[in-house]
């Protein structure tokens, strides 16, 4: 990709529409990132002065280019919905994209017939990644082996982050969120009670609980990838297309809230959580080996999984992930 | 005790443990809501002899949401001629926008700053300075800024 446009010096002045775009846009060094002295060169200031306070994660809808996929920037969408029906997907393409409903009866034909759906703020592999994690750690058929298995992986991460430069103060919360939630699968809470599938999908639409779990993973993505030189050596900027420093790729693509992620951060991810995912890629056209119609990515190199686990499966569309499932709805006691 | 309050509890004793850096100092922080530093800018600079005042501001959104970060302007200090700062104290910084990430601290903040200004070589303010004051928001943060290295996202 080329330079940003720097003619376009525009202002948009929600209290005032009548203001004119400026006409200069002289060069000025431009703030790159932490603990940086060195300046980038690049344009002036450029802004919109905002009535409400937003979103800091404007969505990206030129990659959202398919219509199906614009419900997502629905703002009152939960961070994480409910299970559908993946036929509910189809109807939404039935009178567009053919390749895509070739795509979706095809998962569905192959059993899987259920969607979750998960906001599309930028956070939602981390967010899908996390919620499909502790549910299948909760639905394991031996789950106290699976709770025992992710609970000694989660404790292995600090190490990772601290040897990363992380100071435990900036991540610890975090931490200490993610874990506990993993912990009250199975060992009951101060009031007895255990984490049950409906506290589960509570405790992910609870933006404190829910953003602090993505904050670590996007942390321990980090760590993982500029310790894992299987990664790190390979980085290429998602604007230019030229190969980064891990440092520059992390401060900019994995650590900020809202930047999606890329295969590096999945492998990443899949790595430093010891869990092995599955994400079928519904583009509309192209078809996986064996003449599948949909390509599934596995990201199961990791090491220390436990032994025949089932892996995570997500479900991306071009700048979308949602979780995939072989249910097509919540079991009957799922809310009570 | 929320998550912002329990962060700033921690960044505020490690402060007072471990100090701030060379030219940074800790005005004030007497509560959750409002802290205060002192910046200079040490060495060869543009700014020599010259003291600023960064004021954060934060919510309970800290630290998953940066906090309001801006040159404190009042009868004492005023705003760095600097051609990301506006005259009003407001900062034209991606890392307190778009990407700010939670491994910031308060202190790696100032530290930005003040790096920031130690890299300046001419005392100029942003081109479109007076419309800008002039439109303002109090709080920075309502003002969305277009940071250019990040295409695509405005």
């Amino acid at each position: 990709m080329t330079e940003p446009s720097s003619s376009s010096h525009q202002e948009i002045f929600q209290e005032s529409p009548s203001a004119s775009p400026s006409e200069d846009a002289t060069i000025a060094p431009r703030m790159k990132s932490k603990d940086l002295p060195e300046l980038d060169e690049a344009q002036p200031p450029e802004y919109t002065i905002m009535d409400e306070f937003q979103s800091l994660t404007p969505l990206r809808e030129y990659q959202m280019d398919e219509q199906a996929l614009l419900a997502e920037s629905i703002p009152d969408r939960p961070l994480i919905g409910p299970l559908v029906p993946l036929a509910m997907l189809r109807e939404e393409y039935e009178r567009g994209s053919q390749g895509f409903v070739r795509q979706i009866d095809w998962l569905m034909s192959h059993g899987h017939i259920g969607i979750r759906r998960t906001k599309g703020d930028g956070d939602c592999f981390y967010r899908s990644l996390a919620f499909a994690y502790c549910e299948r750690i909760m639905h394991a058929p031996d789950a106290e082996l699976a709770v025992m298995s992710a609970i000694s992986s989660i404790e292995a991460t600090p190490a990772l982050l601290e040897a990363a430069g992380f100071q435990p103060l900036v991540f610890e919360d975090f931490y200490e969120m993610f874990l506990s939630l993993v912990r009250k699968i199975l060992a009951p809470d101060e009031n007895g009670k255990v984490l049950t599938p409906a506290a589960l999908l509570g405790a992910f639409n609870d933006p404190e609980t829910s953003n602090s779990i993505v904050v670590y993973l996007r942390m321990l993505t980090s760590a993982q990838i500029r310790s894992d030189p299987d990664i790190s050596n390979f980085l290429l900027s998602p604007e230019t297309a030229e190969f980064v420093e891990p440092r520059v790729f992390c401060e900019h693509f994995v650590e900020a809230m809202g930047k999606e992620a890329d295969h590096p951060q999945m492998q990443a991810l899949a790595q430093a959580l010891r869990v092995h995912v599955s994400v079928a890629y519904l583009d509309g056209h192209s078809s996986g080996q064996n003449g599948d119609e949909v390509t599934f990515v596995h990201l199961d190199k990791a090491v220390g999984t436990v032994p025949g686990a089932e892996p995570v499966m997500l479900l991306y569309r071009p700048g979308h992930y949602d979780i995939l499932d072989t249910r097509s709805e919540d079991p009957m006691d799922y809310y009570t | 005790m929320a998550v912002s309050s329990r962060r700033l509890q921690k960044e505020l004793a490690e402060i007072q443990k471990q100090g701030t850096p060379v030219g940074i100092t800790l005005l004030s922080a007497d509560d959750f809501q409002t802290w205060l530093f002192s910046v200079e800018v040490l060495g060869e600079t543009v700014y020599a002899g010259e003291v600023f005042a960064l004021m954060f501001r934060f919510d309970g959104q800290y630290p998953i949401q940066p906090p309001a970060v801006q040159f404190l302007v009042d009868e004492k200090y005023t705003s760095p001629v600097h051609p990301h700062v506006y005259s009003n104290g407001h900062i034209c910084a991606s890392i307190l926008g778009n990407e700010w990430s939670p491994v910031l601290s308060v202190v790696a903040v100032c530290v930005t700053i003040q790096s920031m200004l130690a890299s300046c070589k001419k005392k100029e303010r942003p081109p479109d300075n007076d419309r800008y004051v002039r439109h303002a928001p109090d709080n920075p943060k309502k003002t969305q800024f277009v940071y250019h290295d990040d295409t695509g996202i405005s």
